[in-house]
């Protein structure tokens, strides 16, 4: 019996992860110069790009700076970094010492999830700014077998030291350096780059709403971009293996509109987030221009991080007491004590409860150690233990029972330690 | 006042006491062995040799020092190490040396269990340790937290890992370990006998992966395996990489005096030639020697034994040693419960531990004085390596092995010789099995393309590749085939099972508490976790309240009752190809695939102690469908002239007697291949009994009974005319036949096949 039929036979207990094959055509191997659809490609503006006896795809289209993508036009990049190269500031995402013509907005297609070294990139799509506008370029796989035309062709268009990207940390850029393994011999060695990942400031702004922060839900929610018959993520494995059979560009189009799209929203985005830390942003909420004073925070740019928290600590709304209690901290940290005492009494007044029992220890211990005053000191111990005590699931870090009991216990012992001195005086 | 008995004294005490002597059959005697040793090697790095100074080794077992000499010069070799024979400084010396002389140089350890690889790191390290070179170790696991992953794969000088993190992590990943790939020097084959059948089709598969791998990055690492006492080392070894090996079996470790007894178990029905069982018999055996706190450890075959075996022993010496001394030790466990047993037995706080095969591989429990084997374990290497668990310190050791009344067990006890005369098993893979085989061309698709004419290991690859192209899986362009798929297809891979879901088994006594305590594959659960089955669980009984065979989650309560389980499980086959046949004066005897669907009946209660059966119910599962490769023998009715019931038990009967002489003869476990007796053979309507491969596709035992089956034949009827039964009993044709000529018609069967010679064609 031939190995064929005995594999038809055995079909039942072979794991089919796979997709049900359609019907069978014979292939077609096709070269650039009698490749099919050749109308189709040329009225999208596609031209394939020879090496040797292969040959990979590439798309360029333009767009005008004053072209209008969600709330920005692409003229307002040119700002932002600016702006930047104003500011002394250091941030990830500063492009001081940049032009704005340097950055490079980077995404890619691939065949799976995962970074396995089967995982095949077959769109890598890139933009940048020019003195008249936006030129975006797509490199696309045409066959599996064009690998190394790809890369070329991609790797001669972009400057690897400023790439901006959704995500790609952990994605793109790892998925490049693996393919880029197997064909390495074919190809000058990959540099270092530098990057500057959007997803990860996607996440500490907008976590607070958004229930996803993929780049489509920012798109629509923050930055008022609408898609239309847009070809969702997912689908284009699917859409990729039905074109290298069938050769048709049609589903391979709408997924090169869809990349397009993709990497015209980093640039908005990277506008807004650059508007957004270095306060230009008119419309920023409360919300926002705090979390931009935590990300200060967390990076120890003091200044930038008191002055983010001082501005929202004006009002009266919630976010105004998490600025307070978060300026508090800020005045902490530089041993300021009597500009946090106010704060945190406010806090104490008007924050939610996890901030009230947080302020409440705080001003203990700076009663406790600085101040040395235990009556105050016992009395915001107290007040811990009784917002506690009410709300017991409110426990975090150290703050516990145990420890609270513990701080009662030490501050009684000492004013009855003072009591005691102040009777034989 | 009674003292605590030595080990020598219950050595005596057992040869002579009224209780035990009457049943000892057979008392051999392995003298000790003196150590056979040579000079450490002159090339050895000084740093090295006073390392093995410092734990007081100053020259080289004989075999130590040959692998040492043959893989520092480049050979592949394959070490034949006894336990406790020092093996693993039979791959430790000469890759330490190589990464001395070359520090970019890499090796990768290979354990068939993560257990395995924990230890063998903390072995290395210390001699990195005191050598005080530059050396990295590590282990490469599911427990591997992911910030030193990037580590282990740059800078890991030795990397430990198992086939199944080979396969679905590392060789899917190869572009991140590049560094590994590039400078691969040596590959380490640990425990060698364990990659047989079904699993070790799957690893030679994966080696084949691995060394497609290293050819891509340029390197070709030489292979040291090091393989328990088997039939066949260097087959094994060069089947599994594909590579050229050489042998050293100059086994140069001594060993302590060993005293092997064979227990037979008393008759208790003379007519029906029925045995006290093997279960109590060994219970009466380990608790004289735990009274005396003799460490000991009692194999059982089964799971079901090994929770019997416990709750009694547990039972019986809790007063005197207390409830945790005896443990239990078996695959369904939690990996935490098992490290914690092999913790309390080395520490010596638990004296006695019921296992299943499980505890046969290499894991390092430390001393035990005596092993009890409950049955004969299948083969010899198996009876072997179990014996090897006690005395693995040169001490005098006991092992004990008691006989059950099933005709394999009685034929070993009642031949000594061959026991200690004959070959162990042969171990067998079948690498080009078609369904282990594809999902391996797939994930070596998915790794880096084939070319066309491209060979995967030995096979040719033309048809399978052109295959998944028109599955859609891959994508022929030129002439290389691509990975042409989202699927990521190691995960759906499991080496270890044919069947990928297992089921996984939660505890629900606690309501507030709900916790997952075990999981089992789904063929073994059809008949062990079915509705009301009763499941044993560290000696204690859980009673499965709910199947979910959709989700694979079997619900089951604590409770307390006096029985367990027993499931049938009802066979139904199908000829769809012959490919092989010859004609023998009893009927035709053909090879070919067939298809097999099964399906649990019923099930029944039988009681603890007196093995009765106090109740049956009907199980409702859907039934599960096997293709796979088989042996049948047709029996000509004509010839034979017996009518339909005679004939029905006779054969019976004859399956019986077959299904326990296959195992000694293709050399394989009792598991691994069915025999299934069918009146009316679908295919040629002909009585037959048919021998299965139990893994879909097969791995090539049933083509060996179809060639033996002569042999096969003349053995079981010998053991049939020798029992000395009146009408058939356990021992031989079994207890199922009930009509009184059953065991001469039988003969008659088997006297008729003897008969004048086949045709082939």
């Amino acid at each position: 019996m031939s190995i064929k039929n005995k594999l038809n036979r055995l079909k039942s207990h072979i794991v089919h992860q796979e997709k049900e094959p359609a019907q069978i055509e014979k292939k077609i191997q096709p070269s650039a110069a009698e490749m099919p659809y050749k109308q189709q490609w040329k009225e999208a503006g596609v031209k394939p790009y020879y090496l040797d006896d292969a040959f990979c795809l590439v798309r360029e289209v333009y767009f005008p700076l004053d072209y209008q993508h969600g709330h920005y036009k692409f003229s307002d990049l040119i700002h932002a970094v600016s702006a930047w190269n104003r500011k002394e500031i250091s941030h990830p995402l500063s492009s001081k010492g940049h032009k704005p013509n340097d950055l490079f907005f980077f995404d890619t297609e691939t065949t799976g999830l995962g970074g396995g070294a089967g995982n095949t990139i077959f769109l890598l799509g890139h933009a940048s700014l020019t003195e008249s506008g936006v030129v975006l370029k797509q490199h696309i796989l045409p066959n599996p077998g064009g690998e190394v035309a790809l890369y070329k062709s991609f790797l001669e268009s972009i400057d690897y030291t400023t790439m901006v990207t959704y995500n790609g940390k952990a994605f793109d850029w790892p998925q490049v350096k693996t393919r880029h393994t197997l064909i390495r011999e074919h190809l000058p060695k990959l540099p270092p780059f530098g990057h500057f990942d959007l997803y990860h400031a996607a996440r500490r702004m907008w976590k607070h709403r958004l229930e996803r922060t993929k780049l489509s839900i920012v798109e629509k929610e923050v930055l008022g971009i609408e898609r239309k018959d847009d070809i969702p993520g997912f689908l284009a494995p699917m859409i990729y293996f039905d074109f290298v059979e069938s050769k048709n560009p049609e589903g391979m189009l709408g997924i090169m509109k869809h990349n397009e799209v993709d990497i015209l929203s980093l640039i908005s985005l990277y506008t807004h987030l650059s508007f957004q830390l270095l306060g230009l942003d008119q419309k920023q909420s409360e919300r926002e221009t705090f979390e931009t004073g935590r990300w200060f925070a967390a990076l120890g740019e003091r200044e930038a991080a008191k002055e983010k928290f001082t501005k929202v600590s004006g009002g009266n709304s919630f976010d105004a007491y998490k600025g307070m209690h978060a300026l508090a901290f800020e005045y902490k940290k530089q041993k300021e004590w009597l500009q946090a005492i106010p704060l945190w009494e406010t806090v104490i007044a008007k924050g939610d409860l996890k901030e009230q029992l947080e302020a409440s220890i705080e001003l203990a211990k700076i009663y406790e150690h600085r101040q040395i005053d235990f009556n105050k000191a016992i009395f915001y111990t107290e007040k811990a233990e009784n917002i506690f005590n009410g709300n017991l699931q409110l426990k975090r870090g150290n703050i516990n029972l145990e420890n609270i009991a513990k701080r009662k216990a030490r501050l009684t012992k000492r004013i009855n330690r003072e009591e005691k001195i102040r009777h034989i005086d | 006042m009674k003292m605590r008995k030595n080990l020598s004294e219950m050595i005596n005490e057992i040869k002579i006491s009224d209780k035990f002597k009457e049943n000892i059959v057979h008392w051999h005697t392995i003298e000790e062995k003196e150590a056979r040793v040579k000079d450490m090697p002159d090339t050895l790095h000084p740093a090295l040799k006073d390392a093995l100074l410092q734990r007081g080794i100053s020259q080289l077992y004989t075999h130590q020092k040959s692998s040492f000499e043959a893989a520092s010069s480049g050979e592949s070799i394959v070490a034949v190490t006894p336990t406790a024979s020092g093996k693993t400084l039979c791959y430790n010396l000469p890759i330490l040396q190589s990464i001395v002389n070359d520090p970019d140089s890499r090796a990768l350890y290979l354990f068939p269990t993560k257990a395995l690889a924990q230890d063998q790191k903390a072995e290395i390290n210390e001699i990195i340790e005191e050598s005080g070179l530059e050396i990295n170790s590590y282990t490469y696991d599911g427990d591997t937290p992911a910030n030193i992953r990037q580590k282990v794969r740059r800078a890991g000088h030795v990397v430990m890992t198992n086939p199944d993190m080979l396969h679905s992590a590392i060789l899917p990943h190869h572009t991140k370990w590049v560094s590994l790939f590039e400078n691969l020097k040596y590959v380490v084959i640990d425990e060698l006998h364990i990659y047989r059948g079904v699993f070790g089709s799957h690893v030679a598969n994966v080696i084949r992966r691995l060394r497609r791998i290293c050819r891509f990055y340029g390197s070709d690492p030489v292979f040291i395996c090091t393989s328990a006492t088997i039939a066949n080392p260097l087959e094994l070894a060069q089947s599994l990489t594909e590579k050229k090996m050489k042998l050293i079996d100059n086994n140069g470790a001594p060993s302590g005096r060993k005293h092997f007894v064979f227990y037979n178990p008393p008759i208790v029905n003379k007519p029906l030639n029925i045995r006290r069982s093997a279960t109590l018999e060994v219970r009466s055996l380990a608790v004289e020697l735990l009274k005396n706190k003799v460490q000991t450890i009692v194999f059982a075959k089964s799971r079901v034994r090994v929770e019997i075996l416990l709750t009694y022993l547990q039972e019986l010496v809790k007063h005197m040693l207390g409830p945790k001394a005896i443990r239990g030790y078996r695959g369904g466990y939690l990996p935490t419960e098992r490290r914690a047993i092999e913790k309390g037995l080395r520490s010596g706080e638990i004296y006695g531990v019921v296992s299943t095969n499980a505890l046969e591989l290499g894991v390092d429990i430390g001393q035990l004085q005596v092993c009890i084997m409950t049955g004969y374990p299948g083969s010899i290497s198996s009876s072997w390596q179990q014996a090897g668990r006690a005395g693995r310190r040169h001490s005098e050791s006991l092992v004990i092995m008691v006989a059950s009344s099933n005709p394999l067990d009685q034929f070993i006890i009642g031949h000594p010789d061959y026991f200690f005369n004959r070959n162990p098993e042969t171990a067998r893979i079948n690498p080009d099995n078609l369904i282990i085989l594809i999902d391996h061309i797939k994930c070596a698709s998915y790794e880096l393309p084939f070319s066309e004419g491209e060979r995967f290991g030995t096979f040719e690859t033309e048809e399978v590749l052109e295959y998944l192209v028109e599955e859609r899986v891959l994508h022929q362009n030129g002439n290389k085939f691509y990975w042409m798929n989202d699927a990521f297809p190691a995960h759906n891979v499991s080496l270890r099972s044919a069947s990928q879901e297992n089921v996984v088994i939660i505890d629900q006594s606690d309501v507030a508490h709900v916790k997952v305590i075990g999981e089992m594959d789904r063929f073994s659960a059809m008949t062990l976790l079915h509705d009301e089955a009763i499941y044993l669980h560290q000696g204690v009984q859980y009673q499965v309240e709910y199947l979910d065979w959709e989700e694979k989650k079997a619900f089951v309560r604590e409770v307390a009752v006096d029985y367990y389980t027993d499931a049938n499980l009802a066979v139904e086959l199908k000829v769809l190809e012959q490919d092989r046949a010859k004609q023998a004066v009893l009927g035709e005897v053909g090879f070919g695939d067939v298809s097999v669907t099964a399906m649990a009946t019923i099930f029944k209660k039988i009681k603890f102690d007196t093995h009765e059966n106090i109740g049956s119910g009907p199980i409702s599962l859907p039934e599960e469908e096997l293709h796979t490769s088989a042996a049948w023998l047709s029996i000509d009715e004509i010839g034979l002239q017996f009518e339909q019931e005679r004939l029905e038990q006779g054969l019976i009967g004859t399956a019986h007697a077959l299904k326990h002489i296959v195992p000694l003869f293709v050399m394989c476990d009792p598991s691994d291949v069915h025999v299934v007796p069918q009146v009316r053979a679908v295919h040629n309507e002909q009585p037959t009994i048919f021998f299965y491969d139990k893994y879909p596709g097969g791995i090539g035992l049933s083509e060996k009974v179809f060639e033996g089956i002569d042999t096969i034949m003349k053995e079981a009827r010998r053991m049939v005319e020798r029992c000395l039964c009146e009408s058939g009993c356990p021992s031989c044709i079994g207890t199922d036949p009930s009509s009184s000529t059953a065991k001469r018609d039988v003969l008659k069967i088997f006297a008729r096949y003897d008969k004048g010679d086949y045709i082939v064609y």
